[in-house]
């Protein structure tokens, strides 16, 4: 057997981040010209795209529910997104993220406003590195803003994680993968946990300081989604604007 | 806070200064966004909105022109399953359903409704009571946009103002509107 990799050195991972940083974010709003919303995100390696369709006709029909909007969310990696090719199509694994994301959105989802509807939202994987559920589902809260769809407030994820027994924010790849711990949230701003995951050990001291962490992360990403969200509201304003001044 | 850009869970104002409307949404006395957009005060009405850009979901108001499929036919009621609101053309409406009474149907009296529409008729229509979503089909550009023959269900064409089925020459009439098989809205 190889030696024990350290991840930490002097403080500073292998990625050259601290154990309170996350990646860096980039975000891009209204990608897709044939989606209601649709959004752009990548985390570090992490490379997704959203795409919001609706309120629209639930089909089957037997799904639809009289008093309130349905939500549906896809999620699926790309063939291409992982070293190894990945088969195509949904798996347990998908199925499950699917779940947990659609459960971390739709609290918020103002749903009563668009009975016997639904609201589809589909995340693309193209490129993973750890972390792919919380970029899909910050790409995801982004593009139901994006659509114009009626929501509390939007969501913000981030992972937490326990390498060499420290904990640590946003771990990548190979932390994940070899670590001891990765714990998922998501959240409101208001600090409302929507998604909770764990695998792997932690003590409950662990954890509480990795639910801190996430949560900060959470608020650093909100504050991302929200400056493209305003930035892009701007835009189109100012073309509006324009437009009129032309005519 | 007023003209400023909200984002949905921002605060727009508290329910004791302002009355909530659209597009937010009230929780413990205050006022929220629930949509991106502009803030908009009524100092007469002291009611506060939120302006959503241009690509939201279109509300249904009173004055606008919608699109819809007859689906049911009453005595005197005719009902629709909407469309398409004009200029939402890309956001289609979901499952809404509206009526045009006997009255509305034109500006004059109309004895036998089944004489203005038919079944799986497309029409064009104006929005009189965003509530209730009752519809009026009076005017030149409102009314009948798309028909089918009654006996063979092939399209209606429309020979010197009358409607006639190419197969089965079969005529009939509806409450056409000026733009009947153009396939403009």
């Amino acid at each position: 057997m190889e030696d024990k990799i350290t991840f930490i050195k002097d403080g500073i991972r292998l990625d050259g981040r601290r154990v309170d940083e996350a990646r860096p974010i980039k975000v891009e709003v209204g990608v897709l010209a044939r989606a209601d919303g649709s959004c752009y995100l990548e985390m570090g390696n992490n490379k997704v795209i959203a795409a919001v369709y609706g309120p629209r006709e639930v089909h089957p029909r037997h799904l639809q529910e009289v008093s309130r909007a349905i939500v549906r969310y896809r999620y699926n990696m790309a063939s291409f997104s992982v070293e190894e090719r990945r088969r195509p199509g949904p798996d347990r694994r998908s199925y499950e993220l699917s779940k947990v994301s659609r459960e971390a959105l739709s609290p918020v989802i103002l749903t009563s406003y668009f009975p016997r509807s639904v609201i589809d939202i589909f995340v693309e994987v193209l490129q993973a590195d750890a972390g792919t559920r919380t970029a899909g589902i910050n790409a995801a809260s982004v593009a139901l803003a994006d659509a114009g769809i009626p929501m509390k407030s939007l969501i913000s994820s981030c992972a937490a994680g326990k390498v060499d027994d420290q904990i640590v924010l946003d771990p990548m790849k190979e932390e994940d993968n070899f670590g001891q711990a990765d714990m998922p949230i998501a959240m409101t701003p208001g600090g409302e946990i929507t998604l909770l995951q764990m695998d792997g050990h932690m003590t409950v001291e662990e954890s509480h300081r990795a639910m801190e962490l996430a949560m900060k992360g959470c608020r650093d990403i909100y504050n991302m989604q929200r400056k493209v969200l305003i930035d892009r509201y701007s835009q189109m304003e100012n073309a509006t604007r324009q437009e009129e001044a032309v005519i | 806070m007023e003209n400023s850009i909200v984002l949905p869970g921002d605060v727009v104002g508290s329910t004791e200064e302002f009355v909530a409307g659209h597009d937010t949404y009230v929780a413990g006395g205050y006022i929220y966004a629930s949509t991106t957009g502009q803030v908009e005060i009524d100092r007469e009405r002291r009611s506060a909105r939120v302006i959503t850009k241009s690509n939201a979901p279109p509300r249904l108001q009173n004055g606008d022109i919608v699109v819809g499929e007859v689906i049911d036919m009453k005595e005197s009621l005719v009902i629709l399953s909407l469309a398409v609101k004009k200029g939402y053309e890309s956001r289609p409406i979901s499952d809404e359903e509206a009526t045009i009474h006997i009255s509305n149907v034109k500006n004059s009296y109309v004895k036998d409704l089944r004489q203005m529409f038919g079944l799986r008729d497309i029409v064009k229509a104006k929005i009189i009571d965003e509530r209730q979503l009752r519809l009026f089909t009076g005017d030149e550009e409102l009314g009948v946009i798309k028909a089918y023959c009654s006996r063979c269900m092939s399209d209606l064409r429309l020979k010197e103002g009358k409607l006639e089925c190419p197969t089965c020459h079969n005529s009939e009439t509806r409450k056409l509107s000026r733009d009947y098989g153009l396939g403009v809205i």
